[in-house]
């Protein structure tokens, strides 16, 4: 019986029906502070039509998609099965068990995830179900993007906020909210922003990329900074499109149609929330598998020695680029997000402050480290937000700065690779204890 | 006699005022194991750095034809690209990737060469899985081959030196090269750590087919494992011959034997 727990079919039968349960909760009605739980039941029992046929509980219909799900993933799978033997578990035990997660860990994810989707049943105050959004969800999707960019292929990037704000833009382009028309007159969904906008952040990824990334070090820095600025510049100067610096007009809201499936994301911030958590979880599988695949690696190399990575035939340029471009999509998503969720934007969100205080997140939980930058953003989001909320004496916002520096400082003291640092960025950091690690 | 390996036509390589190179022609037969020798300063890790894409001579020409049929001119290319062409390479300060563990520098070695696929390593797609499993096992083979199957899980910057020299032979191999080009293998080994360093040099010709040119300083190991030798002087190739050769050649024993001589004295007390 234990084994079947451990077993990777477990697994996976797990990991759909929290896939499904989560996806179930995401769509369903929200609930309302008087009944916290009214949205979360409501999501199972609320009558809808079965792909058209007839009428049936929520739950019915998330369980037969479910299955579905479940079928094609055991197809792909099974396919996937290498004709090889298993040869690595033969040959390479050891690195089998280091690579092995202990299925400790498995639980401990399935847990905090379980928080995540019931917490916003338990605090119903106004302020931090819209904070839970604005300012801890979407942070966090914005510092596991930049931790590709700063953790991963070690690129300084200061202008991170130039990105977001690319994503943001595009969805209030394209869905008529800026003084220039949409593009060929059609307004779509905010929902359908989130392709166009990730598509435009990654080419401004790229365009700026591919000059800038044969600099190094303090170089790119500076002239990722002065990316981010141009961009607020232009968002607040050219007023004809981009409304100057009064902004956007008004985003409409999330709305999700495809065939019987409908949703409409409304003035309420918890729908916004599960579709944000849904995002961040999606975000992670995605760079956990990518930093463990030939792509990490090669990250690792170049950030490790580049010389020595070249002269296995690993192109630094392309390496680099393919860093930046993902970090730029992960933040232009995150535009999308805020853009639909705050339903107005202005370019003075979009300041080198913003950067900034990302890469507060990203250095706060542990360059490297995907788990890591996620605690280091709810920790560091939530003390913000803390301070906000109930303000100490004498406290103002523009103050918040201040705090932060410090913790940054407590942080290089005591704890210099993060919160939570990645196993290869403690090595790199602290050869002494290198011997230990040896078997 | 086929096209060779590595044909270098009147190269010349200048920093400034300093002439590094002075219209040097060589070539590499393949299949040979070949030496360039020379005392400090003489070149030597200027022409590996021009052979493989990291300098850029002035003058002259460089081509590399990884199987007699598709020439590549080495001059101007960026040093990835002659990498994958088929040229892997050692450093004089062995350079491994510190924090990655052996097992993880030969993988990384085995896997630089095959396709892109971002997208696959996103979702771990099964091309994926496939390759990884390859590469898996090619680096476990060439850890094997290089005698370090039991320390793949050290990380490699507590690896002592001779296993780091032998670790960079194994990621070098890993690319599948044609070519391996050698800069100071046994510089910072024991003496019975060259005697497994020679013999390990001369399988990679002799079972794995693959070419090797190499630097060294030890005398003894390079006359007793190369198969011809050029010696460079102050950047210009002075002689050009079979150990024995090059043994009996005044000119090599006035600018270079002698002096190398004094010098393993030296580091021998």
């Amino acid at each position: 019986m234990k084994n079947f727990f451990t077993s990777p079919l477990a697994k996976r039968i797990g990991a759909m029906v929290a896939l499904v349960a989560t996806i179930a909760v995401m769509t369903g009605p929200p609930g309302d502070p008087t009944h916290p739980m009214a949205g979360f039941t409501g999501s199972f029992t609320e009558r809808v039509s079965f792909f058209g046929l007839f009428p049936a509980p929520r739950g019915v219909l998330f369980a037969a998609l479910g299955l579905l799900a479940a079928g094609v993933v055991l197809m792909y799978r099974r396919q996937a099965q290498p004709s090889v033997a298993k040869l690595r578990d033969k040959v390479v035990p050891q690195y089998h068990a280091l690579a092995a997660k202990k299925p400790v860990r498995g639980l401990w994810y399935t847990a905090v995830l379980l928080v995540a989707i019931v917490l916003p049943h338990v605090v119903t105050d106004p302020f931090w179900q819209s904070a839970m959004v604005s300012q801890i969800a979407i942070y966090t999707l914005l510092a596991i993007g930049l931790n590709v960019v700063v953790g991963f292929a070690g690129l300084l990037d200061l202008g991170f906020v130039a990105f977001y704000a690319i994503g943001a833009y595009v969805t209030a382009w394209v869905t008529g909210a800026l003084p220039v028309p949409a593009p060929f007159h059609h307004v779509i969904d905010a929902f359908w922003a989130i392709p166009v906008a990730i598509v435009f952040a990654m080419i401004a990824g790229v365009l700026l990329g591919v000059p800038t990334l044969r600099l190094r070090g303090d170089y790119l820095a500076i002239v990722t900074l002065g990316f981010g600025e141009i961009i607020t510049i232009f968002a607040n100067n050219l007023y004809g499109i981009t409304g100057g610096s009064t902004g956007s007009k008004q985003i409409p809201h999330f709305s999700f149609h495809l065939g019987s499936l409908k949703y409409l994301w409304g003035l309420d911030p918890v729908p916004y929330y599960y579709l944000t958590l849904g995002f961040v979880v999606l975000f992670l599988l995605i760079f956990s598998s990518l930093e463990h695949s030939r792509v990490g690696r090669a990250w690792v190399a170049i950030r490790e020695d580049e010389v020595a990575a070249e002269s296995l035939g690993v192109n630094p340029l392309k390496y680099k680029v393919m860093a930046f471009a993902i970090g730029a999509a992960s933040a232009g998503f995150a535009g999308v997000m805020t853009a639909g969720q705050s339903f107005f934007i202005s370019p003075s969100t979009f300041t080198l402050a913003f950067s900034i205080n990302i890469l507060v997140l990203v250095i706060f939980g542990g360059m490297g480290s995907i788990m890591g930058v996620v605690i280091g953003s709810l920790v560091v989001q939530t003390i913000s937000m803390y301070l906000i909320h109930t303000p100490p004496a004498g406290f103002q916002n523009s103050d918040l700065y201040i705090y932060l520096g410090a913790l940054l400082i407590a942080m290089m003291i005591f704890r210099p690779a993060g919160i939570w640092p990645s196993k290869r960025r403690r090595r790199e950091m602290t050869p002494a204890t290198l011997e230990g690690e040896a078997q | 006699m086929t096209t060779p390996l590595y044909d270098v036509k009147n190269v010349t390589l200048r920093f400034g005022g300093v002439t590094s190179l002075n219209n040097v022609t060589m070539e590499h037969r393949r299949g040979e194991i070949l030496a360039v020798i020379g005392p400090n300063g003489a070149g030597k890790t200027s022409l590996f750095n021009s052979l493989t894409g990291v300098y850029r001579p002035q003058e002259g020409s460089i081509t590399f034809d990884r199987d007699g049929s598709t020439p590549l001119s080495v001059i101007g290319k960026k040093a990835h690209r002659v990498a994958s062409a088929g040229v892997a390479r050692t450093f004089q300060a062995s350079r491994m990737f510190p924090a990655m563990t052996a097992f993880e520098n030969v993988k990384t070695g085995a896997e630089s060469h095959r396709g892109f696929g971002v997208i696959g390593a996103m979702v771990k797609g099964p091309a994926t899985r496939r390759a990884e499993r390859a590469s898996d096992e090619r680096a476990w083979e060439l850890l094997t081959f290089v005698g370090l199957e039991k320390q793949a899980n050290v990380v490699s910057s507590s690896l002592n030196y001779g296993a780091r020299r032998r670790l960079e032979i194994a990621r070098g191999l890993a690319t599948n090269p044609t070519v391996l080009l050698l800069d100071e293998p046994a510089a910072g080994t024991n003496p019975s750590e060259k005697v497994e360093l020679t013999e390990l040099i001369r399988r990679v010709r002799d079972e794995m087919g693959v070419s090797i040119l190499l630097i060294e300083h030890d005398m003894k190991l390079v006359m007793s494992l190369a198969e011809r030798l050029y010696v460079l002087n102050f950047g210009s190739v002075i002689a050009e011959g079979t150990p024995d050769e090059i043994r009996a050649n005044p000119a090599v024993i006035e600018a270079y034997l002698g002096a190398a001589d004094a010098g393993d004295e030296k580091e021998g007390r």
